[in-house]
This record gives C-alpha cells, sequence and structure tokens, in this order.
C-alpha cells in the first residue's frame, strides 16, 4: 500500500513527517503545475470549483506516481467538498486506475478520532503511542512553517531589496522539511527567526495592511490565487490573515470538541447580516469584514468561481455599515496573472488615498 | 388581515399547498407574485452580483415584485428535510441575502428547518413563525399539522395520478394520452426549473406539442427515490437529492425513451448531482441522456434545436428497434 495526499500549500511536509515517522509508504504528487490543472479541468465535470479541479489534478498524478490510497478531505460543510470524493472516485475508475482507492478524511464528522483510526488503520496497526508522537510531531512541523508564512506577510512589505524575505521562506520550508527529529526543527525555526530578523528593513515606513480571507482553499494554495500575498507584498502591502492551517486544526480538532470556538467571534459579527451558517467560509467572511473594518486597511476576498457560500457573503458585504474597501476575486483556471495584477495595483492606490485623506481630515481637525 | 408575500420561485414549487394552508389557517392572507417576467429576472439580476445563480436572481425578482402587496414576506432557510444531510448555501443565505440587497424589502418571515437538529427544534421554529399570528400554541400546532397534510396529499395525487406540478397547478392542462405519445421522456431537475416557463422558455410544454410524454420526478413516491439514490450513491448528501440522482437514476433504469437533465449555469449541487447521473448513463448505455444548462442568456433558439434534434434521435430509434 502507498499512500498519497492532494497538495494544498505545504500541508504536505508535515503528513510527509507523519508518513515517515509511522514507517508507511508514501508518494508525494508532483508540485501543483499548469499540468495539474489542465488535467483537474479535463476531467472534471464543468460547472465544479477549482479546489476540486486542483485536487482531482493533484489525484490523478498522485496515481500516476504509484499511489493506490488517496486521503482526501471530506465532510458535512455545507458546500460541495463533502460530495468530491463520490465524483473522484468515478474520474479514476473512469481512466483506468481501477485499484487506487480514496479514504475519505472526516474535517467535520468525528474529527479527531476518525483522523486517528484512518491512519491506524492505514500504519498497518501501529501503537497508538506511535501515532500521537507523530502526530505531535507532524503539528510542530506546521506550526513552524505558518511561523515561518507569517513572518514573510510581516518583512515582505519592508524589506529593502525585493526577494529577501521569499528567500528566507524557501531556506525555512527547505529546512522544516529536512528535520528528523523535534531537536532539528528546533534548530531550524531558530534559524530561520535569526535569519527573518536581520533581513535589511527600509526605515520610518507603515505599510498598508490588507486583510486576505474567503474560502479556506483559496486562501491556503499559492497556486490558485497567483500567490496574491508575494504579488500584494511587492507592492509594498503587509498582508495578515486569520486563516493557517495550524489554527484550524488546533481548533477544528482540539479545541471545538471542549467547547472553545475561535470562530464565535466573527460569527457574532457577521451576525447582524448574515444569522446561521451557509457553508464554506461565507459566514466567517462577513464577519471578517465587520470585525477588522479598523485594523485593515482594505481586504481582498477570495472565493472560487461559483462557490455558493462566497457568493452569498459577497452579495450580503456591500450592505453593512462597518465600511472598508473589499476587492472580491474569483479563481478559476480561466484566471490570467496580468489582469489579477492590474486590480491589485488598483486596490493598493486606492487604499493609500484612502489613507492619505483620512489621515489629512484628522490633521485638520486638530 | 396581514397579508403574507410567498415568491413564486425556488421551494415554493415544492411546498405551495403546504403553505398557502398554514397562512390560511392562521387567518393571513398568502398573495403570491406572478409568473416570471424578463422584467422580474432582470430587477432581480441588477441587485446582486453576476455570479449569482439564476433561480437566487428570478427569487430576487419576484420578492421585488411583492414589495409594495403585502405586509411580511415568507423566506424559510431549509438547511435538512431529514437527517444528516445539507441544502445548498443559497437556500441558508436567503433571507440575509435578501435583506441586504433589498432593503426596501416588507419585514421577512424567516423560519429555520433544519430536521438534523431535532424534533424539539423544529416545533419551536413553527411556534416562532407562528407567533406572528396568534398567541394559540395550539391554534399553530393546529395550522401545522393541516399544512402538513395538505402537502401529503398534494404529493401523493401527483404520484397516484402521474401529473406534472403545471398539471396541478392548473387544472385545464391535461396529461398528454399515455396511448398517443410517441416518446416518454423523464425531465430530472429541481421544480424551479422545470416550472418556470420563462426560465426554461416552456421545456414541458414544447415536449408534449411534440408528442411526447413528461414524467418527473414528482411522480414517484419517496421510497422509490430514496431506494435510487442509496443504489447510486449510498448514503444522500444533500437535502434535494432525491430529485436529480434519485429520479435519474430511477428512470435510466425504467422503460422511459430518452432522459433530460435540467441545470442552472453555475449551481453547485447540480454540478455534482448531474455528473453524477450523467455518468450512470454513460455506464448504462440504455437511454439517452441530453444535459441542458440554463441561464440568463439562454436563447431560445438554441435550446429548441436541441430539444428537436434530442426527440428526433428518439423517434427514430424507437421505430429502429
Amino acid at each position: 500500500m502507498r499512500i498519497s495526499l492532494p497538495h494544498m500549500g505545504k500541508l504536505y511536509i508535515p503528513f510527509k513527517a507523519l508518513f515517515e515517522r509511522l514507517d508507511v509508504d508514501y508518494v508525494i504528487p508532483p508540485a501543483t503545475s499548469q499540468r495539474t490543472l489542465s488535467l483537474g479541468a479535463k476531467y472534471s465535470p464543468e460547472g465544479l470549483c477549482v479546489p476540486f479541479k486542483l485536487t482531482t489534478g493533484n489525484i490523478i498524478e498522485a496515481a500516476e506516481s504509484g499511489a493506490d490510497t488517496i486521503l482526501m478531505p471530506a465532510g458535512n460543510g455545507i458546500c460541495r467538498l463533502g460530495y468530491y470524493v463520490n465524483i473522484q472516485q468515478q474520474i479514476l475508475q473512469d481512466l483506468g486506475f481501477n485499484n487506487v482507492k480514496i479514504v475519505k478524511v472526516g474535517v467535520s464528522d468525528d474529527k479527531l478520532s476518525g483522523l486517528f483510526r484512518t491512519v491506524k488503520r492505514l500504519a498497518n496497526n501501529a501503537s497508538w503511542f506511535d501515532i500521537i508522537s507523530a502526530f505531535r510531531f507532524g503539528l510542530q512541523k506546521l506550526n513552524a512553517l505558518d511561523e515561518a508564512e507569517r513572518s514573510t506577510q510581516r518583512m515582505r512589505a519592508v524589506e529593502k531589496v525585493k526577494g529577501t524575505a521569499n528567500q528566507v521562506l524557501a531556506g525555512a520550508v527547505k529546512a522544516v522539511d529536512a528535520a528528523k527529529d523535534d531537536r532539528e526543527l528546533k534548530a531550524a525555526k531558530r534559524d530561520y527567526a535569526a535569519q527573518f530578523e536581520s533581513i535589511p528593513q527600509k526605515k520610518n515606513v507603515r505599510p498598508l495592511i490588507v486583510g486576505i480571507m474567503g474560502e479556506f482553499y483559496v486562501v491556503l494554495e499559492p497556486f490558485s490565487n497567483f500567490d496574491i500575498e508575494n504579488e500584494l507584498g511587492k507592492l509594498g502591502v503587509e498582508v495578515k490573515r486569520t486563516t493557517f492551517v495550524s489554527e484550524w486544526t488546533k481548533f477544528n480538532y482540539f479545541l471545538n470538541p471542549l467547547g472553545v470556538d475561535e470562530k464565535e467571534r466573527l460569527h457574532r459579527a457577521a451576525s447582524p447580516y448574515l444569522k446561521r451558517d451557509i457553508g464554506g467560509e461565507g459566514w466567517e467572511s462577513v464577519g471578517e469584514k465587520v470585525m477588522h473594518h479598523r485594523q485593515y486597511d482594505g481586504l481582498v476576498h477570495l472565493a472560487p468561481f461559483t462557490c455558493m457560500p462566497e457568493i452569498i457573503a459577497s452579495n450580503i458585504m456591500p450592505s453593512t455599515k462597518e465600511n472598508i474597501p473589499v476587492l472580491t476575486v474569483l479563481c478559476d483556471e480561466q484566471m490570467g496573472k496580468a489582469g489579477l495584477i492590474t486590480r491589485l495595483e488598483a486596490f493598493v492606490d486606492l487604499l493609500a488615498r484612502r489613507r492619505r485623506t483620512k489621515y489629512n481630515d484628522s490633521e485638520r481637525k486638530h | 388581515m396581514k397579508k403574507i408575500g410567498l415568491p413564486r420561485a425556488l421551494l415554493y414549487y415544492q411546498y405551495w399547498p403546504m403553505w398557502q394552508v398554514f397562512f390560511e389557517a392562521l387567518g393571513a392572507e398568502g398573495v403570491v407574485s406572478r409568473p416570471t417576467t424578463p422584467v422580474m429576472l432582470a430587477a432581480g439580476s441588477s441587485r446582486v452580483v453576476a455570479d449569482t445563480c439564476l433561480p437566487a436572481k428570478v427569487f430576487l425578482g419576484h420578492v421585488l415584485s411583492l414589495v409594495d402587496r403585502c405586509d411580511y414576506v415568507f423566506i424559510p432557510a431549509v438547511r435538512s428535510t431529514r437527517k444528516n444531510v445539507i441544502n445548498c448555501s443559497k437556500f441558508l443565505g436567503l433571507p440575509d441575502m435578501t435583506r441586504a440587497v433589498i432593503p426596501e424589502c416588507p419585514p421577512i418571515l424567516d423560519v429555520d428547518i433544519d430536521i438534523g437538529k431535532g424534533k424539539s427544534q423544529l416545533y419551536r421554529e413553527i411556534y416562532r413563525l407562528g407567533r406572528h399570528f396568534t398567541r394559540d400554541p395550539l391554534r399553530i400546532r393546529r395550522a401545522a399539522t393541516a399544512a402538513w397534510q395538505s402537502y401529503h396529499e398534494h404529493r401523493d395525487r401527483m404520484v397516484s395520478k402521474q401529473l406534472t406540478l403545471s398539471q396541478v397547478m392548473d387544472e385545464t392542462k391535461k396529461p398528454a394520452h399515455v396511448a398517443t405519445a410517441r416518446a416518454t421522456i423523464a425531465l430530472i431537475g429541481h421544480p424551479y426549473l422545470l416550472y418556470d416557463e420563462y426560465v426554461n422558455h416552456r421545456l414541458v410544454h414544447r415536449l408534449e406539442q411534440a408528442g411526447c410524454r413528461v414524467v418527473t420526478s414528482e411522480m414517484l413516491a419517496p421510497s422509490a427515490l430514496s431506494s435510487a439514490v442509496t443504489r447510486l450513491v449510498g448514503k444522500p448528501y444533500w437535502t434535494y437529492e432525491d430529485e436529480i440522482v434519485g429520479a435519474g437514476e430511477h428512470y435510466l433504469g425504467n422503460k422511459v425513451d430518452g432522459v433530460i437533465g435540467i441545470t442552472a449555469f453555475g449551481c453547485g449541487p447540480d454540478s455534482l448531482m448531474m455528473d453524477m447521473v450523467r455518468r450512470q448513463a454513460a455506464r448504462l448505455k440504455s437511454v439517452p441522456f441530453m444535459s441542458l444548462t440554463l441561464e440568463e442568456h439562454t436563447a431560445e433558439a438554441g435550446l429548441v434545436t436541441r430539444l428537436e434534434a434530442f426527440t428526433d434521435m428518439l423517434h427514430r430509434r424507437k421505430k429502429e428497434s
């Protein structure tokens, strides 16, 4: 048996650590590329969203590289995600991969215990101690990666030489991936933290702050959004986002069952405009706008084309009395990079002017 | 008497007898919007972002046409009609979205229908809805029971007499005679697409004119539908999976001459469910299947040409066999 999983950002690194610790045979599909997208778009039903198309492409490429068991998230999330596996399994069959099985990993139903049980089954009944320690190690890698990403988001806006932060990030990802045990991982973390700190910075700049929010997958998979965070960074903008896989895992698997809900604040903020969960991240998107309208200069709302929850959210957002510019970007296989960059430049110009007028207005009052 | 606006769109086609009876029993009057017109659709789509799906735009058009005609608009948020299934987000976001994009809308009566949360929660929601009209819980209970019964009578009638919804709503429309029909065609799709004559360019009428008998998911007993769903996909995932996957699987294996699947462009659940049916049709290779996608720009001529080609093919196929 050979396990694989579709890509989402750098999520393969913690899973690789998990599989290695448990001594499971695995293969990581080739990095998401234009070929992945073409394969996905070719074999998917036309009306489907880009997360489906990209994960389908990944799954096909994983099957080509010899995987026979593919982990794929599923669950009752009101969006199409829960139905993905049904169709993807058929797509694989139609392509002749008859012995490849897609295993659903619960993201909403039986959560942690289900995930543990699935892994235990796949890991030839490894002992619970091994499984939990492997999980812990995987989670630490996940945290380390997200930490590096946060630093990158901050440094891109203020670095003197464009691209320095990206180089450090690439090195950090490599070091985290290579770390074999806790000690090496800690060393890698210390190492990249120091490197981020030593990046030469511009003096006296107060960068614009743009929040990134929207649908989980397109926010976290740089390929699907043309690495929008990097593009914003090039324009001298500091990017902030609340969606991180490590945060999501922490809450979804560990704290939510105990009754702690990090999203409750977002939901409460959204509730004057949207009272109930509409699936995907629709509720949270409205909440982000309401909650962050003072902290951020603007928001970029990422949504896959034909994503129902985000369409509802983008219909509701203009009516909130909390006022902050929102740029909705729809991601699909037809999207062009030049068009996106032009829109981002116009948006950033607008935000800069808005901040200037605000600043001048408050000056005049004094 | 309080007037309750009932937009003739989306779930209205499924539940209108239930809603009418419920509000009448509580001493209110249900005001139904007129059938969809181009003006309604244009008004509805002018309020929302372009990506919003066609049925939702139609719905908002209907709400706009009701703005001056009623005291309340009834917009339920239906999450599930049985355990462990979920519904498309547009149904859940509908009350809030309407409020956001139509600020001039009269107060919205929203009610959360979620069987997954248990019966007591459902009863509480119905009571909350009834409270707008009376404080007498028994009266609300009676109204709800009567509504429930009328819904089932309506469903049973469609199954036993094999009627399409337009035939039930308008008694003058007679079903095409089975004996004279040249072919039987199953239409698979949500009722709000099959029976909105503006949106689908009078599809049912056209098929009947071409000498075809039309059968739909409403003519099948719920048990037949759910067993068909189980056969094809196992546990249902969507609330209205019966209408697509159930009816599709049933008719593909049951002596109809052709199956036409109707979806709206960009419909999330349908993009997957219709694909399930399409794949099953391709696997069985017994019944021809055609899928039609409707959107605002669907041209009538194009639709008619495709229908003609499909029915011609069916007739030829029948003659040959």
